[in-house]
C-alpha cells in the first residue's frame, strides 16, 4: 500500500513534465517551417554576410512574389481535396496572350494585361467545370491542360522570346518606392485577401468543409461543385496575376515561361502545411513554404556553391522540411 | 515468479480462453480503465456492454494488443500475454473485427479472405489452392467465393471478416458492434452463424449497445461503467433487460416515452403530392403541425428513399411539397434548396455524410446555416459564437468546449453535434434518418427528448427508423413502406413492437 502511495505522485510528476516536453516539441515542429527558415537565413548569413543585408532581403521578397502567387493558386484546389497542375503553364500562356494583345492587337497595355488575366481566369473556370460537371479526375485533367497550354505557348511564340512590352506593363516588376520594391506588396495583398476569404467568409468556411468531407458538406446544404469551380477560378485568376508579374519583372516572356515553377509551386503550400487530402492549411503556412524555398534558392546562389550541386542540395533541404513535417503529423498531431 | 505458477494453473487453462486480471489503463491522472477482471469461458459468447466512454474500446484495445495496460495481466489459455502487440496477439489467435468491415471491394470474396496470407510458392500466388481453400471456408456461409466483395451485402461482409479472422487462426474473436446497420433478418442470420461457429469451439467477445441482442446471443455478460466493472453474470438467463440498463447507467434508467395523441384537429403543415423518384412512388401524404411521423420498412422499400427525395439527395423526377396549406412547389433538387425551404435532414451515417470530422464542434453546428448569419458573404462571428454556444448547451454535448474537434467525440456526442447543425437552420420539417443508431441508451433518451420538445414548438418531424422500439417510444404515427409506397399506416395504441415487426416483414 505504502509503495503505491509514494510512487503515484512521483509518477504523475514525471508524466506531467513529459507531457510538457511533448507539447513543447509539438509546438516547435508545428512551426518548423518558420524555425527552419530562420536557421537557414542565419546559416547562409554565416557563409556570406551579404545574405543578411537589407538589399538581399528585398531581393528575396521580390523573388518570392511570383512563387507566392502560384503557391496560393495551387493551395486553393488542394484545400478542396483536388489539384491543379496547369497553374504554372496557365501563367505562361496567359501572359503571352496579354503581351500579344498589346503588341499585335494594339490594345492599351492595361487592357491587354486584363485580357491575359481574364484568359487565365477562364482557363481555371474551365478546369473547374471539367472536374465537377464531367467528373474528370483533376490530376489527369489538369496534367493534360498543362501540356496543352505549354504547347500553345510554344506555338504562340514560335519559340521566340517576347520582349515587346510597354513601359507601363513592366513598371510594377521593377519599380521601387523609397528604395523598397513594389512587387512584393502584390503578394502581401493577395495573401491577406485570400487569408480573410478563408477565415471569415462563407466561401472560405465552405472550402474547408468541402475539403474535409464532400459528402457531409453536400448534405449540409453546401453546393460542392460550385465551391470547387470557384476555387479553380480563383486559382486561374491568381495564375494570371502571377503571369503578369513575372513578365513585368523579367521584361520578357520566353517560350517556356513559368514551367520551371511547377514543382516549387506545388511543394511550397505542402511544405507550409496544406494537406494534399484537403481541408487543412492556411496562408501563414503557405507564406512560410514560399519563403523557405526562395531562401534556399537565393542562398545557394549567393554562397558560391558550384552550380552542379545546387539542385541536389536544394532538394535535400526540401526533403528535410517535409520529413520533419511528417514526423510532426505522425507523433504530435 | 507468480506468473510462472499461474501459467501452470491447469484448470484455468482449460476452462477459460481468456482471463483479464486486474487490468488498469491510465493516461496521466485519468483512468480509462480501473482494475478490471474478466474471465471468458472457452467456446462461449461473452457480451460486453457499456455507454460510450465507459472503457469498452480501451479494454478491447488492450485485449487485441493495440494498447498495453498500465497495470494488470492478460492470460490467454493460461499464458501471460500482457504487453504484446497486435501481431503477436493475432498469432496467438485473438482477432478484433471492427465496425467498418475491412474489405476491398473490387476483388473477390475468396481473395479478401486470403488478403496478406496468400498461399504462395516462390512469391507466386497459388491461385488454385487459394480458390479451393476459400471455397472450403465459405461453404455454409452462403457467400460465393468468386463474386466481387463489393457486391456482398452488409451481413455477408461481416461474415467474411469473421471467417477471415478464423482462417488466420482466430480462436478468440472480438466483434465490435457487429449488428450496426444490419436489418432484423440479417441480424438473425449473423447470430445463427455465430452460434454455429461457437459450437465449433470459437470464443466470441460481443460488443453491443442493445440489451435484447446481448440477451439473445450471449452466454455471459460483463458491464463496464466509468472504466470499472459495474457488474455482470456468468448465466445470461438470470438477467433481464432492465437489470442490464441499470448496470450500464448506474441508476434506474427512465426510458423516454412520448405522450401520443391524435393530430387530426391540428392544421396540415406539410403536404406531399405525387412524388416520383428512384424507388419511390407516393400519391399523397399530409403531416400535421407538431406531429412526429415514423417511416419504416425493409431496405429498399422506400422509407429512406422518400426521406432523401424530400430533401433533394435522391432527386425527385416529379412531385410537390406544400407548407401550411399553401399550394405546393416542386421538391428541392439539392440540399441547399431544401434547407432554404425549411426542410432539414440528418443522415444515418454521421461519419460518411453527417459531420466534417476534423472541423470544430462550433464550425459543424454553423455549417448548414452559414449564409443566413452572414453579411455580404462575411460570417458574423459574434452571432455565430452565441448560436453555437446555445446549441452546444441545449444538446448537452459532452466536450470541454465548442472548440473541440468533432473526431475526438464519442458517437453519441457527434450525433448531437449533427442534430445541432440541422436545428440551427430552424426547419419547419425535420427529417431524421436512424437518429439513434450506434449511440448508447442514455444518449438515445436525450436525443428522443430533444426531438419531442422540438415537435412541441410546432415543427413536424419524420423519423426514418428500423429500430421498432424507437418508433414505439417516439412517434405519433408510423408509415410502413413496401415497394416504394406507404402500404400501411399505424396509429395510436396499434404502434407496438410486435405489430411493426410483423408489418415490416410482410
Amino acid at each position: 500500500m505504502s509503495t503505491v502511495m509514494t510512487s503515484t505522485p512521483s509518477k504523475e510528476a514525471t508524466e506531467k513534465t513529459s507531457i510538457g516536453m511533448h507539447k513543447a516539441v509539438g509546438w516547435i515542429l508545428h512551426n518548423v517551417v518558420w524555425i527552419w527558415l530562420v536557421a537557414l537565413i542565419l546559416g547562409f548569413g554565416m557563409f556570406n554576410e551579404f545574405f543578411l543585408s537589407v538589399m538581399n532581403m528585398q531581393n528575396i521578397t521580390v523573388q518570392a512574389t511570383v512563387l507566392g502567387m502560384l503557391g496560393l493558386a495551387v493551395a486553393l484546389p488542394l484545400l478542396v481535396a483536388e489539384i491543379d497542375l496547369s497553374i504554372p503553364a496557365n501563367l505562361g500562356f496567359s501572359s503571352a496572350i496579354g503581351a500579344i494583345a498589346y503588341a499585335d492587337w494594339g490594345m492599351p497595355w492595361f487592357i491587354a494585361m486584363l485580357v491575359g488575366v481574364g484568359v487565365a481566369t477562364l482557363i481555371g473556370f474551365f478546369n473547374g467545370l471539367c472536374i465537377t460537371k464531367l467528373r474528370m479526375v483533376s490530376l489527369i485533367q489538369t496534367l493534360s491542360m498543362m501540356i496543352i497550354l505549354q504547347g500553345a505557348l510554344l506555338a504562340l511564340t514560335q519559340g521566340k522570346t517576347l520582349t515587346n512590352l510597354s513601359d507601363g506593363y513592366v513598371w510594377i516588376g521593377n519599380a521601387s518606392i523609397g528604395g523598397w520594391p513594389v512587387m512584393p506588396l502584390i503578394m502581401v495583398l493577395a495573401l491577406v485577401i485570400v487569408g480573410i476569404m478563408l477565415k471569415m467568409t462563407v466561401l472560405g468556411r465552405s472550402i474547408y468543409a468541402v475539403g474535409g468531407n464532400p459528402l457531409a458538406s453536400n448534405s449540409a446544404g453546401i453546393r460542392v461543385d460550385r465551391i470547387k469551380i470557384i476555387t479553380y477560378t480563383i486559382a486561374g485568376f491568381l495564375a494570371g496575376i502571377a503571369g503578369f508579374l513575372l513578365a513585368s519583372w523579367q521584361m520578357a516572356i520566353t517560350s517556356n515561361q513559368g514551367s520551371s515553377y511547377l514543382l516549387y509551386a506545388i511543394a511550397a503550400p505542402i511544405i507550409g502545411g496544406v494537406s494534399v487530402f484537403g481541408g487543412r492549411g492556411n496562408v501563414v503556412g503557405i507564406l512560410g513554404g514560399v519563403l523557405l524555398l526562395t531562401v534556399i534558392q537565393v542562398g545557394l546562389a549567393i554562397t558560391n556553391v558550384p552550380s552542379f550541386y545546387v539542385g541536389m542540395i536544394g532538394g535535400f533541404m526540401i526533403f528535410i522540411a517535409v520529413a520533419i513535417d511528417a514526423v510532426r503529423v505522425r507523433y504530435f498531431a | 515468479m507468480t506468473s510462472q505458477t499461474l501459467k501452470q494453473d491447469a484448470s484455468a487453462d482449460t476452462e477459460f480462453a481468456l482471463r483479464i486480471d486486474n487490468v488498469s489503463k491510465s493516461y496521466g491522472a485519468f483512468y480509462a480503465l480501473r482494475s478490471v477482471s474478466l474471465n471468458i469461458r472457452r467456446g462461449s459468447i461473452h457480451g460486453l456492454l457499456g455507454e460510450n466512454g465507459a472503457g469498452k474500446s480501451t479494454l478491447v484495445g488492450i485485449i487485441s494488443g493495440q494498447r498495453s495496460p498500465t497495470e494488470g495481466t492478460i492470460y490467454l489459455n493460461g499464458t501471460e500475454v500482457a504487453g504484446a502487440d497486435v501481431r503477436s496477439m493475432e498469432e496467438a489467435g485473438v482477432f478484433l473485427v471492427t465496425q467498418e468491415p475491412m474489405i476491398i471491394d473490387h476483388i473477390s470474396a475468396a481473395e479478401n479472405l486470403m488478403l496478406g496470407i496468400w498461399p504462395s510458392k516462390g512469391g507466386f500466388v497459388q491461385w488454385r489452392k487459394l480458390k479451393a481453400d476459400a471455397a472450403r471456408m465459405l461453404k455454409g456461409s452462403g457467400i460465393d467465393p468468386t463474386v466481387d466483395a463489393g457486391r456482398l451485402n452488409a451481413v455477408a461482409r461481416r461474415k467474411l471478416n469473421i471467417l477471415r479472422a478464423m482462417f488466420s487462426g482466430g480462436k478468440v474473436i472480438i466483434l465490435d458492434e457487429p449488428t450496426a446497420a444490419l436489418t432484423v433478418p440479417d441480424r438473425r442470420q449473423l447470430f445463427d452463424f455465430m452460434r454455429q461457429l461457437k459450437n465449433d469451439g470459437v470464443t466470441f467477445i460481443f460488443i453491443s449497445h442493445y440489451n435484447d441482442e446481448i440477451l439473445e446471443i450471449c452466454d455471459a455478460v460483463s458491464v463496464l461503467r466509468d472504466g470499472a466493472l459495474a457488474g455482470g453474470s456468468e448465466d445470461i438467463a438470470s438477467m433481464r433487460s432492465e437489470q442490464l440498463s441499470e448496470l450500464v447507467l448506474g441508476r434506474g434508467l427512465v426510458l423516454f416515452q412520448r405522450e401520443r395523441r391524435s393530430f387530426e384537429s391540428e392544421p396540415v403543415a406539410v403536404s406531399l403530392r405525387n412524388v416520383v423518384a428512384n424507388h419511390v412512388n407516393l400519391d399523397r401524404l399530409d403531416i400535421r403541425k407538431g406531429e412526429i411521423i415514423g417511416f419504416t420498412g425493409l431496405p429498399g422499400a422506400g422509407a429512406k428513399e422518400l426521406a432523401k427525395a424530400i430533401f433533394g439527395l435522391n432527386r425527385a423526377k416529379s412531385g410537390t411539397i406544400g407548407f401550411d396549406g399553401v399550394e405546393g412547389s416542386s421538391l428541392p433538387q439539392h440540399p441547399k434548396a431544401a434547407f432554404d425551404a425549411g426542410i432539414a435532414y440528418l443522415s444515418d451515417d454521421r461519419r460518411k455524410d453527417g459531420a466534417v470530422g476534423h472541423l470544430l464542434i462550433a464550425e459543424n453546428i454553423a455549417l448548414s446555416s452559414l449564409d443566413r448569419r452572414a453579411v455580404f458573404g462575411f460570417v458574423e462571428s459574434g452571432k455565430e459564437a452565441s448560436l453555437c454556444a446555445g446549441y452546444f448547451a441545449s444538446m448537452g454535448i459532452k466536450a470541454p468546449n465548442a472548440e473541440a474537434v468533432v473526431n475526438t467525440l464519442s458517437g453519441g456526442n457527434q450525433q448531437k453535434v449533427c442534430l445541432g447543425r440541422v436545428l440551427a437552420t430552424e426547419p419547419r420539417l425535420l427529417i431524421l434518418d436512424e437518429p439513434t443508431r450506434g449511440i448508447d441508451v442514455g444518449v438515445k433518451q436525450d436525443v428522443l427528448r430533444i426531438i419531442d420538445e422540438l415537435s412541441k414548438t410546432g415543427v413536424s418531424v419524420i423519423i426514418v427508423s428500423t429500430d421498432t422500439d424507437e418508433l414505439v417510444r417516439a412517434v405519433d404515427r408510423v408509415c410502413v413502406f413496401g415497394n416504394g409506397a406507404i402500404h400501411q399506416t399505424v396509429t395510436g395504441d396499434d404502434i407496438t413492437t410486435e405489430n411493426l415487426r410483423r408489418l415490416a416483414q410482410a
